[in-house]
């Protein structure tokens, strides 16, 4: 092998650090440039991974197969998409950061999602319950800052705080579990751990469950599912919007192939791999009830795009909980990717709405169709797309997970999402019935867009429509 | 051949693509375009009509084991549906040129125009489950954008919501059913399955309850009793939208479909026992509600209803020839009569009230006389289309006495309240300045009535309806129903002119049947008090253990009130923890004790 | 099995049995001398108590603090780095080893020279 895949993580890692060191070395410097450089560096880190194949990487706690590249892929794109959004924000948080000079602290808030991008790009490829671990804590830590970045708003302090204090006891719950599953194993290599489990006698499979229940709630922190997402509605409104998305796209997808990986790895002994699936069952019903319930009376885009992403956790833990079927694997992947398309989508229209209407209750919607037609188009692609309207990507995504969820015979779970589907409908369209049947209160005149976000906007509808129509090119991203 | 189809299908597509993408802004263009491709899809079906029988397809989407088959299938049934769908959708769009001069939203309309026709004709075309509720979902959304066409008014918004979550019910069962379909026979192409159904070994329960499942999907769109409440609602939209939906397609969708599903259906008396009597109720139901509505677009779409529940019901009965071929002529008189009201309306001045219309005949003649034939038409007049068709729906219920006596009353209650509609609305004199100043509306109007009444007087013809219906031969009808037929049809009419004759304002006043008998207070009260009970679990919920009043508190309040403030929010993190905390008890005691 | 837990026990009883013992020596021998208030008073290496129960720090000593604790905590990875790198390198590839532990200081000093370039160490700022 001529590239060793390890390297790419150190390389996005360094990109990170350079612009930390660029930022502080030049004062000057016009600090949108940090942004643009890290898109580019980030480009090239796509590009490199669209030429590594998939093999053996000679390391014991981190892999390099079709779903690690896919991940890594998605958080890289994630990133870009992000950094975009950033550049568009950055009038918001030069109003809510203090400093001596403009644009103080743009810098740190273009270069700290690069390092969440090398921890979650770390996840993606890790077995071990120690790298999961760490690269947990290099995404968490980062993303601490990130909530909290506008420091004279109280709302984005406070979800800081909270974000905070509630990760850490995640956290702690997911270092306890990786230790009893550890104590009983003796290891925290999840693919010797699948080795060793149908060993061990029945006298350890409490203490395994124990643990395994443990490492749930951590990554049901991390996913946002319910009874452990309270953070989420507060911290998501709180946080400077492309940070929100970032949490809600980013953080969620290798929450989810961290516990794709921990879940497969229990499978190997079915007494306990079956009660981790009841686990599972439980928390995916929580999450899309209370998901799509909660969303209902919600008149703040933001809030109901947090609510919204309780809602999609609950459907890809319909699809993790369905592990025993063939595809549910592929389900989470191909449901993560229309997910990436339609939220990004939202969250980069609704930053540049809510930066010109200064608000982002779905009241500032009101008559965007005769005012901005492609931001009304796009958001209405997204939300049709989130709601599941066929040839939308979000309806293969659906789709494919109901389907694993009938194979893998989990009939109650099908028809609560499909009840739940009905609820999304409602609430989604509510967005589109202020954009397109309410006339608009003021602010009448056309939102200006930059050329970067109108770029994105246009490709991610398109990608939307074409993973919609031919679905066979989501079914290629693993190949 | 092959080719042939695929224009017709996908013509319209393109049409409502270019025009929502590029030619927005220039209106007359856009209403070109759509009447362009629904032309272009009639002419292509006048060419399938003549050709022979066939299907072809390829796999859209493949995703293992599931598979979306794109194909149509030609057989007597699509060869007249697609006539009579890109028929009257033809006339249909070239009226919508002249009635919707003045609309500046004409772009969307047609766009969603051309996307309708595109669903339409993907449901008459497809050749197997998938694709056909694939149609049937955008037909739901087309329809949702035409009857949500003039938004501005917020009864036409509730319409077209109303409409669309009425339908998802229906839909969310036609799903079911199409599943259960599916997992019993791994297939769902209709070819296939008609071989397969009949012959599985599956208990008289599946048997039953798949067939009515799929049933639901056409209790919503055609809009039978207790899912009815939207039809009269959607006439909100634009006259020919009203035509559109209610005439030949949107609400036949169901019955075809049922004509198509039929062997599904055949084998269970059951089955068609509660789809008999479905459409028997809404049949009655509708009639008597249209002989109280003043508005002359609702008795019009009551009076479909009613039409749409004998069909129906005839698929009941086992004689879904009888039912299709109803359609067929109810399209044509239906469309014509929905024409002609609009331009009654469109010549008052957007005046609806019949009791304000009255003595048109001198002053809109063309309109009258062709209201006339579709009036004729309806009420089963010899030798008129709708005579030809009811009679077969009777003859075939003569075994079942009951059925055939509720057909017999229909059709007296249908000649009643059209006589009722005909004398108020154009005979006497006028009620009011508008229609004292009425005049004939502009030619591309009335074209579209005369052309329409041609097939509404003939289509029924036996020698005519041959040529068209080629699927089962019309039997002669035995005495008996032609004769309870003709008694209950002229003893409507007498009864119409003698109560209505030069009155003013209705002699009768039966508030359950102006209420259409309260269904639509009692499903609002139900909706009311679910979505109240679920708002309210929510909001509480929300309020008082998820916000805790400091979100919205922020937003609200200034710092002002920061001290009460301060205290909710270390309360609240607090709170969250311990929920976290309970949840993660709550868990593990269900997993490690609770699941077996 | 129980007896490996012993000598946890036995260290439990020592320490509480040794907080016990001074607490009730100080009460005991504390009663024998003659008071007065400046014995009564608290022992604050000579200092006389005075000002708020908790003064208030500038909010760049929090800062400062925090970057001593975060080099500080440096130390404890390469203690046990420094530890075991002799046994090591003799199995795996030396330069690995070396090469971990550079990277970990590299990214440190990138954090310092950052610390330094925004002045979080210039008390005067």
């Amino acid at each position: 092998m001529s590239f060793p895949p390890a390297l790419l993580e150190l390389l996005v890692l360094c990109l990170g650090l350079a612009l930390l060191l660029v930022e502080s070395f030049t004062e000057k410097q016009d600090r949108t440039l940090l942004a643009y450089i890290g898109m580019v560096g980030l480009g090239v880190i796509f590009l490199i991974l669209q030429l590594l194949p998939p093999g053996p990487t000679g390391m014991a706690s981190y892999v390099f197969d079709p779903v690690a590249i896919f991940f890594k892929k998605f958080v890289v794109l994630t990133t870009i998409i992000v950094l975009i959004m950033s550049v568009d924000y950055a009038t918001t948080i030069q109003r809510f950061v203090p400093g001596i000079s403009s644009q103080a602290g743009l810098g740190e808030f273009f270069a700290i999602p690069i390092l969440t991008c090398a921890g979650m790009m770390w996840m993606a490829s890790a077995i071990d319950f120690i790298l999961i671990f760490v690269s947990l804590e290099l995404v968490t830590i980062s993303f601490y800052v990130l909530v909290a970045f506008m420091r004279r708003n109280a709302s984005s302090l406070e979800a800081g705080v909270k974000y905070l204090i509630l990760s850490a006891f995640s956290t702690g719950f997911f270092a306890y579990g990786a230790a009893w599953i550890f104590g009983v194993t003796g290891n925290t290599n999840l693919v010797r751990i699948q080795q060793v489990l149908p060993a061990l006698g029945a006298e350890n499979y409490s203490a395994i469950l124990f643990g395994a229940l443990l490492v749930l709630v951590g990554l049901g922190f991390k996913i946002a599912a319910a009874p452990f997402q309270f953070w989420v509605p507060d911290v998501y409104q709180g946080a400077p919007t492309p940070i929100t998305a970032f949490l809600s796209v980013g953080s969620k997808a290798v929450g989810f192939i961290v516990l794709l990986r921990v879940v497969q790895a229990f499978q190997s002994l079915p007494p306990v791999g079956d009660k981790v699936v009841a686990a599972l069952i439980i928390l995916a019903a929580a999450t899309l009830i209370y998901g799509n319930l909660a969303a209902l009376p919600q008149t703040n885009l933001k809030r109901l795009l947090a609510y919204s992403s309780i809602g999609h956790a609950g459907y890809l833990l319909m699809a993790v909980a369905g592990i025993s079927a063939r595809d549910s694997g592929q389900a989470v992947v191909i449901y993560l990717a229309a997910y990436l398309l339609m939220t990004l989508l939202s969250f980069l229209i609704l930053i540049i709405v809510s930066n010109y209407a200064d608000g982002d209750e779905i009241v500032n919607f009101n008559g965007l169709s005769q005012r901005s037609p492609l931001l009304a188009f796009g958001l209405l692609v997204a939300m049709m797309s989130l709601a599941g309207v066929p040839f939308t990507a979000g309806f293969l995504g659906k789709f494919l997970v109901f389907k694993v969820a009938y194979e893998s015979q989990q009939f109650v779970l099908l028809a609560l999402g499909i009840i739940t589907v009905g609820c999304g409908f409602y609430y989604y369209l509510k967005v589109v019935r202020a954009m397109y049947w309410q006339s608009a209160a003021s602010n009448g005149a056309t939102i200006p867009v930059s050329g970067l976000s109108f770029a994105t906007i246009v490709l991610l509808v398109l990608f939307t429509f074409l993973l919609g129509i031919f679905p066979q090119m989501a079914t290629g991203l693993l190949r | 051949m092959d080719s042939v189809a695929w224009i017709i299908l996908f013509t319209p597509l393109v049409s409502a693509l270019v025009i929502t993408l590029f030619t927005q802004p220039y209106r007359k263009l856009s209403s070109y375009l759509s009447v362009a491709a629904v032309g272009i899809s009639f002419l292509f079906s006048l060419i399938v009509f003549f050709s022979p029988d066939g299907s072809a397809g390829f796999t859209w989407i493949d995703l293992g084991i599931f598979q979306v088959r794109i194909g149509y299938l030609i057989d007597g049934l699509t060869r007249l549906m697609l006539l009579v769908v890109s028929g009257v959708g033809l006339l249909i769009h070239i009226y919508s040129i002249g009635y919707m001069q003045d609309d500046a939203g004409r772009s969307r309309y047609f766009g969603a125009l051309s996307l309708f026709m595109f669903s339409m004709l993907g449901i008459v075309l497809a050749d197997n489950f998938i694709m056909m509720f694939m149609s049937w979902e955008l037909v739901g959304v087309s329809s949702y954008l035409l009857i949500g066409h003039w938004f501005f008014r917020s009864s036409a918004a509730d319409a077209a919501n109303k409409a669309f979550l009425v339908n998802r019910i229906g839909d969310f069962g036609f799903m079911l059913g199409i599943l259960l379909v599916w997992s019993a026979t791994g297939t769902v192409a209709f070819t296939e399955l008609t071989h397969k159904w009949s012959s599985l070994a599956l208990g008289s329960t599946f048997m039953t309850v798949a067939p009515l499942l799929v049933f639901c999907g056409a209790v919503g769109k055609s809009a039978q009793f207790p899912l009815h409440v939207w039809l009269p609602d959607a006439m909100e939209g634009p006259t020919p939208v009203s035509a559109l939906i209610h005439a030949a397609t949107m609400v036949a969708a169901g019955v075809f479909m049922l004509a198509r599903t039929f062997f599904l259906f055949e084998h269970s008396p059951l089955a068609l026992g509660i789809i008999l009597w479905i459409g028997l109720i809404t049949s009655l139901l509708a009639a008597f509600m249209a002989t109280q509505q003043s508005d002359i677009k609702r008795v019009l779409a009551y009076s479909t209803l009613s039409q749409l529940g004998l069909m129906v019901a005839a698929v009941g009965l086992a004689a879904p020839g009888a039912g299709i071929f109803h359609l067929f002529t109810h399209a044509s008189f239906k469309a014509l009569l929905f024409l002609g009201a609009g331009s009654v309306i469109h010549s008052l001045h957007h005046e609806q009230n019949i009791w304000h219309m009255g003595g048109l005949q001198r002053r809109m003649p063309i309109t009258f006389w062709t209201f006339l034939v579709g009036t004729l038409a309806l009420i089963a007049c010899p030798p008129f289309s709708g005579f030809w068709s009811k009679d077969g729906i009777l003859a075939a219920s003569q075994g079942n006495f009951p059925a055939f006596c509720a057909i017999a009353l229909v059709t007296f209650l249908t000649a009643f309240y059209m006589a009722r509609l005909f004398v108020v609305a154009f005979l006497g004199h006028s009620r009011t300045e508008h229609a004292e100043h009425a005049h004939e509306s502009p030619r591309v109007m009335t074209v579209p009535l005369i052309l329409l009444a041609i097939p509404a007087t003939i289509a029924g013809l036996p020698p005519i309806a041959s040529l068209f219906w080629r699927v089962s031969g019309h039997e002669g009808s035995p005495a008996t129903a032609i004769i309870v037929s003709l008694v209950a049809f002229v003893a409507g009419v007498l009864a119409g002119f003698a109560l209505y004759r030069s009155r003013d304002k209705d002699p009768l006043n039966i508030p359950l049947f102006e209420y259409r008998f309260y269904i639509d207070q009692l499903y609002d009260q139900l909706v009311k008090w679910t979505q109240d009970l679920l708002a309210g679990i929510c909001g509480f919920v929300d309020r008082w253990i998820i916000d805790g009043g400091v979100v919205r508190g922020l937003s609200g309040m200034t710092w002002g009130t920061g001290f009460a403030l301060r205290f909710l929010q270390i309360g609240n993190l607090q709170a969250y923890a311990f929920l976290f905390g309970l949840g993660v008890v709550v868990l593990l005691y269900f997993i490690l004790f609770g699941v077996p | 099995m129980v007896q490996d837990y012993l000598p946890i026990l036995l260290q439990v009883i020592v320490a509480i049995g040794f907080a016990g013992v001074a607490l009730l020596a100080s009460v005991v021998l504390g009663r024998v001398g003659r008071r007065n208030p400046t014995k009564d008073s608290a022992y604050e290496c000579g200092m006389i108590a005075k000002g708020e129960p908790q003064p208030r720090f500038s909010v760049k000593f929090y800062l400062v603090a925090m970057l001593f604790i975060l080099f500080d905590i440096e130390l404890v990875f390469m203690y046990p780095w420094a530890v075991a790198y002799r046994d090591y390198i003799a199995t795996y590839n030396a330069w690995t080893i070396f090469g971990s532990m550079f990277g970990f200081v590299f990214i440190l000093m990138v954090g310092f020279v950052y610390a330094i370039k925004k002045g979080a160490l210039d008390w005067k700022r």
